[in-house]
């Protein structure tokens, strides 16, 4: 691992909502290059954790330093402009439209001088195309809508277009939880993909399994607070498992248990 | 099918992919479509089969629809319907509608007519053309803008805010024009300064007998075959499979082939006895078999075509295409073709059995279809289905031989069991070709002998007399391209993986083709000679709302399929929500799409104005659901996100061919209304099947 700067750093983060905790001292770091994962049950605090580094919500506690510097975005498009890219479960595209007009909205290639500007066609599909292949995944025809493709195909497109416009950060929500076993294995490849093309990938997810392959740090969260941040070689894949489902309370619950029915 | 057919399908479609990948001839998983195939799924083009279909269906009936003079008007509806149809189905792609469209066009020309007015002590403002059309432009854009302002601001449904701005609009028309000039009918724009300078841009028209072309119809020609035989070449490119190298012999024979053509068109102009007609007749189809054989050896890959090979499902489509077509026939043959009398007294007694065995077969159709006659105790919701059906499909039949005339009943009857025939030909060639290629040129070879009866029929039975000659020449040559058609594709490997630079290739060809044919059509319209003028044909008047019509419909099909704020259309409408977070400005693309519509219904205004010189009050109001189906039939979904403004404007002839076709053709045109509520419904199933078939396809 690197010594130098972390891409992202967030020092004891934390978020409220008048008397509601929904975050509070959370600390990890994004590298370049790696992936970090944010594992947590339900009502954990992940959605509010993506919110605040994606720009949707400022944080209340904490620093939040981006390639070193503290930051304080007051909305998604300044979280984007600075290179974080979130992409959300419901993956903002346009079911009807083709690929590479999905993969263009809002920012199509032109040419020709106004009024008599067109989209360049040809470069933006020669472009989604190549962007995907760089994916891993050999679109079939970028004019079919993105509607008929499956949902890991989905994902990857709106993974590549966040790459592509020029994502430094990768935020992606639950990528995975609504895939089958073989589509999130090929999800989780495009995220090993991105992150070997220097972006850090921030990957939050539920499933262990998913996450540990995968990941370089995990950060485990429960109830609004961290359960700890953890480098890969610092747990096990178990021990990962345990924390996520509640950890000490766990072994304790057991324990006691196991008391109980020896004292039977 | 049986399930043996299906591996053995799936079998080949597996061996074939892993051969195209193994030749490096594209993606294994991308199944190959044909050029066919992928035409259909463009939203348009039900909509121009329907045209085609509703054109020749009329032709047929009146002959007016194969003249200048019977299309001209058609056009002219079109045009002004078009202009608006087309900027309606930019909005509905985006997702809104405009109920206030039809409203704003008598209001906008009612706008510009006022502000020109001089009328002394009741008011209007008396301004030069020049200043009063630019105002009445701003004002067509605020209005545009206030509807999408209050659809945006408000979040109420559009179909609710341009509702109220329909009614707003409706009374205002009517109020400012009798507060102003006391009349409901405003007129005249010809008062106003720069009324000359003007008309050129929305009131000029070209008068079709004042311009005499000798050459006319050798040019026609020319244009027309020229370019129907580049189209059946790009089809052939699309189709076939190219040689590594190319066999001069077989371009020998091509160029052979099309100077024997030419020579054929040459004696059939030159002479005029029917024995050298026929003789040029013969001469051309030979000409044209030998010169598409040369075409196909000197390009294309040969393959192995296999022997006939008839299985029950082929033999039963055949059979059943050529009884179907037989009693097509009969119908024409039998029925009276001048007659204007009801269907109800001609059938007679015999009205109550029809009715009743109607009923009867259609109630337990519905039965077998809902799967549940074998059970025992019929559940009483699905009796009451099957009562409905067999109900309405007895009244049905009841009220069309109440409204149809024995003529009417003749053209229906004769087109539809003809198509229904030659339909089913077409699927027995289709099946065929799972079998053999021989088998399907057999079963192609069939239609085009079919095709050439029907063509003799047409030249024997009816009445319409330049319908007669010109359908029997188009059939015929329908005939020979199939038969052609049957020929290379028994010979010629077809080409079942995607190669662009031929794909490219025929696209230009066909491109090229279409263009000339327009051409020739368009010539053949614009242009008289000194024979018709003898003849005494009537005159006709092209308008300039033509030209504004293909215009406009040109530029939304560039803005739709080529620019940025076309690819936003799309997106709104599609997902409104995903668009803007990924950077569209949905709302301001919204508020654009209304200021469109609005600026088209400024156009129509001032289109109207010139034409008609004065405007009712009530103008224009209730076209807003004319426009809003013309898009509907041209292929738009309601729901948005779907859509082609080409389409549209092909609606918007269906829908003027319908408004003309029905008084040309004598009806009685108090039924006009249904006839086009039959047509939606039709078009909207229609184009939901063909959607439905293209989406499985890719």
């Amino acid at each position: 691992m690197s010594d130098s700067t972390p891409l992202l750093e967030l020092d004891e983060i934390g978020k409220f909502y008048g008397n509601i905790i929904a975050l509070q001292g959370v600390t990890t770091e994004v590298r370049a290059g790696e992936v970090t994962c944010v594992l947590g049950d339900n009502g954990a605090g992940k959605s509010t954790f993506i919110k605040i580094l994606a720009g949707v919500h400022q944080h209340d506690a904490g620093a939040f330093r981006l390639e070193g510097e503290e930051m304080r975005f007051s909305s998604p498009r300044e979280a984007l402009d600075r290179g974080i890219a979130a992409v959300y479960q419901d993956l903002a595209m346009v079911p009807l439209m083709s690929v590479w007009r999905n993969f263009f909205l809002g920012a199509e290639p032109t040419k020709g001088v106004f009024p008599a500007r067109w989209v360049d066609k040809k470069k933006a599909k020669a472009i989604a195309k190549e962007e995907m292949a760089k994916m891993g995944i050999d679109i079939r025809d970028t004019e079919q809508p993105v509607g008929t493709l499956s949902g890991g195909e989905r994902q990857s497109v709106a993974i590549a277009r966040a790459v592509y416009f020029g994502a430094k950060v990768l935020i992606l929500d639950e990528p995975t939880s609504a895939l089958g076993v073989k589509q999130s294995g090929v999800v989780l490849r495009y995220i090993v993909e991105a992150a070997k093309r220097g972006l850090g990938v921030i990957f939050i997810t539920h499933n262990p399994a998913h996450a540990y392959p995968v990941g370089d740090r995990f950060l485990i969260l429960n109830r609004g607070q961290s359960m700890g941040n953890f480098a890969k070689d610092e747990i096990s894949q178990h021990e990962l498992t345990q924390l996520m489902a509640g950890g000490a309370e766990l072994e304790q619950l057991q324990h006691e248990l196991e008391e109980a029915i020896a004292s039977k | 099918m049986s399930g043996g057919n299906k591996v053995s399908d799936q079998a080949s479609a597996a061996v074939e992919a892993m051969t195209a990948t193994l030749t490096g001839d594209g993606d294994e998983r991308l199944a190959y479509r044909g050029v066919f195939q992928r035409l259909l799924v463009r939203p348009e083009i039900g909509a121009i089969i329907g045209a085609l279909a509703i054109w020749v269906f009329f032709w047929a009936v009146a002959g007016e629809f194969g003249k200048a003079g019977g299309i001209l008007p058609v056009l002219a509806v079109a045009s002004t319907l078009g202009i608006m149809a087309v900027a309606v189905s930019l909005l509905m792609i985006g997702g809104e509608f405009d109920l206030s469209s039809g409203a704003a066009t008598g209001a906008l020309g009612i706008v510009t007519i006022l502000l020109v007015k001089d009328v002394g002590e009741l008011g209007g403002a008396g301004l030069s053309l020049w200043i009063a059309i630019p105002i009445s432009f701003v004002v067509a854009l605020g209005l545009g803008w206030f509807n999408g302002f209050m659809v945006e601001r408000t979040e109420l449904p559009s179909f609710i805010v341009t509702l109220a701005t329909f009614f707003i609009l409706r009374g205002f028309k009517l109020g400012f024009s009798k507060l102003i000039i006391d009349n409901i009918t405003v007129g005249r724009i010809d008062d106003g300064h720069g009324y000359e300078f003007f008309n050129n841009f929305f009131g000029s028209t070209w008068t079709r007998n004042d311009h005499q072309w000798e050459a006319r119809d050798g040019i026609y020609t020319a244009l027309v075959l020229g370019g129907v035989f580049l189209v059946v070449l790009a089809v052939y490119e699309f189709s076939y499979k190219r040689r590594e190298t190319l066999n001069p012999a077989g371009l020998v024979a091509f160029l052979a082939g099309i100077a024997g053509a030419i020579a054929g068109i040459f004696i059939m102009h030159g002479t005029d006895g029917v024995g050298s007609n026929t003789l040029a007749g013969v001469i051309f189809a030979i000409s044209g078999l030998v010169g598409f054989f040369g075409l196909g050896l000197w390009r294309y890959e040969r393959q192995e075509m296999g022997s006939v090979s008839l299985d029950n499902e082929v033999r039963m489509s055949l059979a059943g295409g050529v009884v179907l077509f037989l009693i097509g026939l009969l119908c024409a043959w039998q029925l009276g073709v001048e007659s204007q009398e009801s269907v109800l007294d001609l059938v007679g007694f015999a009205k109550w059995p029809l009715v009743i065995i109607v009923g009867l077969g259609a109630g337990w159709y519905s039965l077998r279809k809902l799967g549940l006659a074998a059970v025992d105790g019929v559940a009483p919701e699905v009796l009451g289905q099957v009562v409905a059906v067999g109900g309405a499909s007895a009244f049905s039949v009841y009220a069309f031989m109440f409204m149809s005339t024995e003529q009417g009943l003749r053209a229906i009857l004769f087109a539809l069991f003809v198509m229904a025939g030659l339909g089913l030909l077409a699927m027995a060639a289709v099946q065929g070709g799972r079998i053999s290629p021989a088998t399907r040129s057999f079963a192609l070879v069939v239609v085009a002998l079919v095709t050439t009866g029907l063509a003799f029929f047409v030249r024997g039975q009816s009445t319409v007399e330049k319908f007669r000659s010109e359908m029997f020449s188009v059939l015929l040559a329908c005939a020979l391209v199939i038969a052609c058609w049957a020929l290379v594709s028994a010979f010629f490997a077809q080409r079942r993986f995607s190669d662009e630079a031929a794909d490219r290739f025929a696209t230009r060809l066909s491109l090229v083709g279409m263009g000339s044919v327009v051409a020739g059509l368009l010539i053949k319209l614009l242009f008289t000679t000194a024979a018709e003028i003898e003849a005494g044909i009537p005159r006709a008047q092209f308008r300039v709302e033509v030209l504004w019509f293909v215009g406009v419909t040109a530029l939304a099909t560039f803005v739709l399929g080529r620019t940025k704020f076309g690819s936003w259309i799309f997106a709104v409408g599609g997902n409104k929500e995903a668009a803007r977070q990924i950077g569209v400005p949905a709302a301001r693309t919204k508020t654009q799409l209304f200021m469109i519509v609005a600026a088209a219904a400024w156009l129509v205004g001032l289109l109207l104005a010139f034409r008609l010189n004065t405007i009712q009050s009530g103008t224009g109001n209730g076209l807003e659901f004319e426009y809003i189906i013309a898009a509907v039939v041209g292929g738009t979904f309601l729901t948005g996100g779907y859509g082609s403004a080409f389409g549209a404007a092909i609606g918007a002839m269906i829908m003027a061919m319908s408004k003309q076709g029905i008084p040309a053709a004598r009806w009685n045109s108090d039924w006009r209304f249904a006839f086009l509520g039959v047509i939606l419904l039709a078009a909207v199933i229609a184009n939901n099947f063909i959607r439905s078939k293209a989406e499985a396809s890719r």
